[in-house]
């Protein structure tokens, strides 16, 4: 007997399983999303965030390229509210970058990117930051910042409000079968242990880098090649726009301001699992070396941390190496290919192109279940509203210049000072189920993502935990010292300078001023108690 | 300009220094690059919390606790520094805190246990009165009260703790919050602006009341955050225990700290009365060395440099915070000789993994003679008349063993002593 | 943070921008006599470092409350990163009003020389009109300025007038050039005429060259096109001096913009060669004294002071060299007495709305003023004396006022 029961149950809370649950619910058919982390916890929340005009592809792949201008422009329509419309360049350093230009010329006219090509003297009136080796500049009004968690949150909340399930921290441990068709799945909850089965229709699985263990469990084979990549967080934006590099892609050649930091992106290193991601300092230096190429104040901004991300690079079959594998997506249907009904994986793709991933999968399913109903995803607003009001993007211009119907910031009391993130703005997070850690408020409201990475922000959080969740002390203090452990993993990374020192200020207050370090020697009860779930269901 | 021992630090240890000096009949001049950035740490002085860095013991016996750890790690501050600096400086320190008007309290003898504002037990050697009737060797049951509408500090987080780790028969932990008259949730206000309001007589007695509706019973006392009054003589903390009549002590909590605005602002005031010079706003660099004797250092004030010609000086900064060496990519740097006091090949081996361990950045830092001088690769002192004291000594690390205030004690004394015979 | 020259990388990397050596630690919240003194202002920790990283978005502007920062500088003498949180907040300000249109006190109190001249040419009327009740009324409706506030009388005799009557004495060891500012030409020559004396004591040649005022009223009005303004003129003019002759300034205010913000704040070309041959003048006194060339025939002056170290001079890094001096007069009892911030801060203490705040956050000096008593409270900055006068009721002088008497020019 299933403890519980719904229409499709997705698998995966990325980019990709949000949109499904978005579609689906949008097409009226019933949801539950099932993460074995929090959502965005993945590849998507690891990501650099370019919102991708399509540039980095015009040349060696076309499709991919085309795909990005058209999504593009619909999720300018439907996401306003987690894109930064900053426009990017794209520049040459060297003679061998301008070798390269004809060809990104001719690939952005193809696929339909706007590309302009502009004086250096007039791109440097508009972005000063840009660096003194710079001698070609193209300006594409269609690269931009697209905020991950935003993006990720502003779907599932649709498709909430829709009546979509969203389970966090429970993993799919197996599947139920009636014949050749898969009728349900079994989950265990990471935290508690607790395990449950749910019956379903359809599963897709939408889980990325993870597709691969995720169809062993049915002994089918999806080859995902997990793909790590860094990224080096500057703890201010650097320039206005995005920049680019206009040359075969390669590492580091990404600077993409994110709201208020900077992130120099990435690298390309095959890996033996999508968690096993370690940073290594040579390309730590190598992300600020190659972004201090492109623009100016990178070698001697504040590197903030490391993190590592993890692109799911599907195989289609040829040995292309990392970045040379198509971004394309595929939809894997496994009832044609391996005789099982019922299951159907999505794998590939980017970001940017979660929607129509999203698209294609559903169209598959929900035909599959006798759902006629088209897809509207490109045209309904995330947050189903028509004004483009959104706290957090809107956030900076809240600081003092009246407007009808923002607040000023300035006499507000803030928990996350770094941030501007309001007790208001954490709150109803904290009432959430699926929310379970401080990481999971970091991720929905950036709390912790300034430049002192969750010093202060994290006792007040763990106050709240009490207050507003019910945990208990032991579990509320693991709470804090586990997102300021999670914060540290990348702050260690880029150890020198300011960041140094603000974390000897952090340990001065945590370790010396509140004696966590023996606190957590104290204390008895582990995680993963009920206890630490708390009170709220 | 010429002085005649310049003390350059804005902590505790350069404080102790000065004073050292001056109460010799010396000249010191202090130099001060800005405040520590660390004085939220010193709410109380710690000498010695635990042995060793796992150790959830707490030390009884300071005194005695640093004599052993002297004999285990000859190469510890505290065995350079000396235990007699550390007896001396202590008795100086609370001479000190007295003439100035402070009331403190405790002594090398014993450790208190203080409750922190998650609710740990910490071992504390001097403290202010105010913060006294905490002590969790005593019994008494404990109401820990916080403010509505005030996050910086959780008096449910703390008590969830606290019970855990202290409670018992009859030991008893609960917490209560009050309304503070003016400051309502939803509307912005600091530890400051809570300490200047209590200051205010009518509306202590408010919140006094308020508190002692809520606290019915006898035989318990009241933890509140660090907001009773904002200089060390505003007296509110005895007023205030009487208005409400219970014990009532303070708990330190998140910057900023009121406990350390009270202590450096008058400290450095009592100094300056007294007839100290400092000198703000200059960050100290560069020494010029000849013939074995540093004959300036030089700070960056406004529009040039200025030279600082002193027969002795003493460098007591706190820490890579306030400057006292600059970690750079892969060397760290002394600002003053220029030395490269440490070289890693990559940033994360200054760090272990957890942040709650030691790290091993904490080992960078002057390698001193036994006179505290700073001393080279050939061992010998790079200036006879240079003295160390506080976090530029290598091995510093007063996080794990909750030393800090010791080591600023014992060091700056030290180091004083030391540049009065030179 | 001391910059050093810019390596990709490597071992002596450092953070261009002080805002990103900001760690958090409040300690410039703790100082903020405006914070400490009221709620309403959220301290230079977030109105600096913190929405800095927010202001280099399109759509961010200007923080509110900007208005409420003094201009005090103890942020900045206090911060352990050395972030430079004034400068960022008036560029802020600056921003904000260039966006925003300023206002006509703006106007009036960044013009400051241009009301003193006007103040000075009229000056029995403006003095009258100044202590006119009616007046000040209407000064308040229209120009926002306190009526309580007890503005500085003018003097019809500018000081620059009275210097070019003057001969210059036949023979001198050292030549230097006297920034007077405002105060000392339009409202106490006296002390201008007390400098020249001391100074000509000392055998040196006092040369005043033409002079603009140095725009700090401009700069903390939000006005730095102004302040840039004035700044290049002066700037330009006293780099026309001879290498050898420096450049002395009786008010702290006046002599840290001529020393640091010329090149810091407003990034003027030639300020930093200019800036380095500037000094206070206790500073430049107490330099001679230890160069062994300071006149210390003194007659006793036997009285009992209290000396007030103005905030500006903590930015200067020079310690009270002002102290050190008044030492060596026989006669002299000087105590410090340190209370922080008048309260005063310039102009802001003159404004409407500012006028009870700045009076709250000087109120612990003039406690301790009136407590310890004494024949007066010196101090270098002349909105200070100002400010201890009214609100301690005590006399103030600078301090050079008793180094002149010591020379016998009472």
């Amino acid at each position: 007997m299933p403890d519980s029961r719904t229409g499709v149950v997705v698998i995966g809370g990325g980019s990709t399983g949000a949109g499904v649950l978005r579609d689906l619910t949008m097409r009226g058919i019933d949801a539950m999303l099932l993460e074995k982390g929090d959502l965005a916890s993945g590849t998507t929340g690891r990501s650099h965030g370019l919102l991708h005009s399509g540039g980095r592809y015009c040349v060696n792949d076309l499709a991919a390229a085309i795909e990005c201008v058209e999504e593009g422009r619909i999720l300018r329509r439907i996401a306003r509210t987690t894109i930064e419309d900053t426009g990017g360049y794209f520049v040459s350093v060297s003679e061998a970058d301008e070798a390269w230009e004809p060809r990104f010329v001719e690939g952005c006219g193809k696929s339909g990117i706007t590309c302009e090509r502009i004086s250096v003297e007039e791109a440097r009136r508009r972005e000063p930051a840009l660096s003194k080796q710079v001698r070609t500049v193209f300006w594409l009004p269609e690269d931009g910042h697209l905020d991950p968690f935003y993006l990720v949150m502003g779907n599932v909340e649709s498709a909430r409000r829709r009546g979509a399930q969203v389970r966090t921290y429970t993993e799919v441990t197996g599947f139920l079968k009636t014949g050749n068709r898969v009728t349900g799945v079994q989950t265990r909850d990471t935290m508690t242990g607790e395990q449950t089965t749910i019956a379903c229709e359809a599963v897709i699985n939408a889980t990325g880098a993870w597709a691969g263990f995720v169809a062993r469990l049915l002994d089918v084979e999806v080859k995902v090649v997990p793909v790590k990549g860094v990224m080096v967080v500057l703890s201010h934006r650097v320039a206005h726009a995005t920049i680019n590099r206009c040359h075969k892609p390669g590492d580091g050649d990404i600077i993409v301001p994110a709201l208020s930091v900077a992130i120099l992106g990435t690298t390309a290193v095959k890996v033996p699992h999508p968690e096993v991601l370690p940073i290594e300092w040579d390309e730590v230096r190598h992300m600020i070396e190659e972004g201090s190429l492109m623009a100016d104040g990178v070698s001697t901004a504040r590197a903030m941390r490391a993190y590592a991300g993890v692109r799911p690079l599907y195989d289609l079959g040829a040995e292309a190496e990392g970045r040379e594998m198509s971004r394309n997506f595929a939809v894997i249907d496994h009832e044609q290919r391996d005789g099982i009904a019922g299951f159907t994986s999505i794998v590939g793709g980017k970001v940017t192109t979660y929607r129509l991933m999203a698209e294609r999968v559903t169209d598959l399913v929900a035909r599959r279940l006798g759902v006629t109903t088209a897809c509207t995803t490109a045209d309904v607003p995330l947050n189903d509203r028509d004004d483009d009001l959104d706290q957090l993007r809107h956030r900076p211009a809240q600081l003092g210049v009246p407007k009808p119907h923002g607040d000023d910031l300035s006499l507000q009391p803030m928990v996350c000072e770094c941030e501007l993130v309001r007790p208001q703005d954490v709150e109803p997070w904290f009432q959430d189920p699926a929310v379970r850690t401080l990481e999971d408020i970091r991720r929905r409201t950036r709390a912790g993502m300034g430049p002192c990475q969750a010093a202060v922000c994290s006792y007040r959080l763990a106050g709240r935990l009490i207050t507003s969740r019910s945990l208990e002390g032991p579990a509320a203090t693991r709470a804090m010292a586990d997102f300021l452990e999670t914060r540290w993993r990348g702050v260690r990374q880029v150890f020198w300078g300011s960041q140094l020192r603000q974390a000897q200020v952090t340990a001065g207050l945590h370790l010396e001023l509140f004696n966590l370090d023996r606190q957590l020697m104290l204390e008895k009860e582990p995680a993963g108690t009920p206890e630490a779930v708390g009170a709220q269901r | 300009m010429k002085f005649d021992v310049a003390v350059v630090g804005s902590g505790l240890t350069a404080l102790v220094a000065a004073r050292a000096l001056q109460k010799s009949g010396r000249q010191p001049v202090l130099i001060w690059p800005g405040l520590s950035s660390l004085y939220f740490v010193y709410a109380t002085i710690d000498v010695l919390g635990y042995a060793d860095a796992t150790s959830t013991e707490p030390v009884e016996r300071p005194d005695d606790g640093v004599a052993s750890l002297i004999a285990r790690d000859p190469s510890h501050p505290y065995a350079r520094a000396g235990l007699p600096a550390l007896r001396e400086g202590t008795a100086l320190l609370l001479d000190w805190l007295r003439e100035a008007g402070f009331r403190w309290q405790g002594s090398l003898g014993e450790n208190y246990l203080l409750p922190t504002a998650i609710g740990t037990p910490k071992p504390s050697c001097l403290v202010p009165d105010s913060m006294a009737a905490g002590d969790l060797r005593r019994p008494d049951p404990i109401v820990l009260c916080g403010f509505q509408g005030y996050e910086d500090f959780s008096p449910e987080l703390a008590t969830s703790n606290l019970s855990r780790s202290w409670g018992g028969a009859g030991r008893s932990v609960r917490a209560i919050r009050v309304l503070l008259p003016g400051f309502e949730p939803g509307r912005l206000f600091t530890s400051i602006d809570v300490a200047r309001a209590l200051e205010d007589a009518t509306l202590r007695r408010e919140v006094a009341s308020r508190i002692q509706q809520q606290v019915p019973e006898d035989g318990v006392r009241i933890g509140m955050p660090a907001v009773l009054g904002l200089t060390h003589d505003a007296d509110v903390h005895q007023r205030f225990q009487d208005e409400v009549g219970h014990p009532v002590f303070e708990i330190p909590t998140l910057p900023p700290s009121v406990l350390g605005l009270r202590l450096f602002d008058r400290l450095r005031k009592h100094l300056q009365e007294t007839g100290v010079e400092m000198i703000w706003a200059a960050p100290a660099h560069a020494a010029e060395v000849a013939d074995g004797r540093c004959r300036r250092i030089v700070l960056k004030s406004a529009g040039r440099e200025q030279p600082i010609d002193a027969r002795a000086y003493v460098l007591a900064l706190e820490d890579a915070v306030d400057g006292a060496m600059r970690a750079g990519v892969h060397a760290v740097l002394d600002p003053f000789f220029h030395q490269v006091l440490a070289r890693s090949a990559v940033p994360t081996e200054r760090t272990d993994e957890s942040p709650f361990k030691p790290q091993p950045f904490a080992k960078v830092g002057y390698a001193v003679s036994d006179r505290l001088q700073p001393i080279g690769n050939d061992g010998r002192p790079l200036a006879g008349n240079v003295f160390v004291a506080g976090g530029s000594i290598a091995g510093y690390d007063p996080v794990a063993q909750k030393s800090r205030g010791g080591l600023a004690i014992a060091t700056g004394y030290r180091a004083a002593t030391e540049a009065m015979a030179a | 943070m001391i910059i050093e020259e810019r390596e990709l990388v490597s071992d002596t990397v450092e953070e261009e921008a002080s805002v990103e050596a900001c760690t958090k630690c409040t300690a410039c919240n703790t100082v903020c006599p405006v914070a400490r003194s009221t709620e309403i202002f959220r301290g230079p920790k977030f109105l600096g470092p913190e929405s800095e990283r927010y202001r280099s978005q399109p759509e961010a502007a200007v923080t509110a409350g900007l208005d409420l920062c003094s201009g005090c500088k103890l942020c900045e003498v206090t911060c352990p990163s050395q972030v430079t949180i004034q400068e960022y907040i008036r560029r802020a300000q600056n921003k904000g009003a260039q966006e925003k249109g300023r206002t006509l006190r703006d106007w009036v109190l960044g013009h400051t020389r241009l009301l003193s001249r006007f103040g000075s040419l009229t000056a029995p009327l403006a003095n009258f009109g100044n202590r006119n009740p009616l007046v000040r009324w209407l000064m308040e409706q229209v120009l926002g300025i306190h009526r309580k506030r007890p503005l500085p009388r003018y003097q019809w005799l500018t000081f620059e007038r009275w210097f070019k009557r003057r001969p210059h004495p036949a023979q001198a060891r050292r030549t230097v050039a006297y920034f007077y500012g405002c105060w000392v030409n339009y409202n106490e020559r006296r002390l201008g005429e007390q400098l020249v004396a001391i100074l000509e004591r000392n055998d040196i040649d006092v040369i005043v060259p033409k002079q603009q005022c140095c725009g700090i009223p401009a700069v903390v009005n939000a006005n730095m096109d102004l302040a840039r303004k004035y700044g290049s003129e002066n700037v330009r003019r006293l780099s026309g001096l001879p290498a050898n002759v420096d450049i002395i300034a009786s008010s702290t205010s006046c002599g840290l913009m001529l020393k640091h913000d010329y090149s810091h704040l407003l990034s003027i070309p030639g300020a930093e060669q200019v800036g380095a041959r500037v000094y206070d003048i206790c500073e430049y006194l107490w330099m001679l004294h230890e160069a062994g060339e300071l006149n210390l025939e003194f007659e006793p002056v036997p009285t009992r002071l209290l000396y007030h170290a103005p905030c500006h001079l903590k930015s200067h890094g020079i310690g009270y060299p002002a102290m050190r001096l008044l030492r060596l007069i026989p006669g002299v009892q000087l105590e410090e007495v340190d209370e922080g911030c008048c309260g005063i801060s310039g102009t802001f203490g003159v404004k409407v709305e500012k006028y009870d705040l700045s009076m709250k956050i000087g109120s612990r000096l003039f406690a301790a003023v009136k407590a310890a008593g004494s024949d007066a409270v010196l101090a270098d900055c002349e909105t200070c004396r100002m400010q201890v006068e009214h609100g301690a009721g005590a006399r103030s002088a600078h301090p050079i006022d008793i180094l002149a008497r010591a020379y016998g020019h009472g």
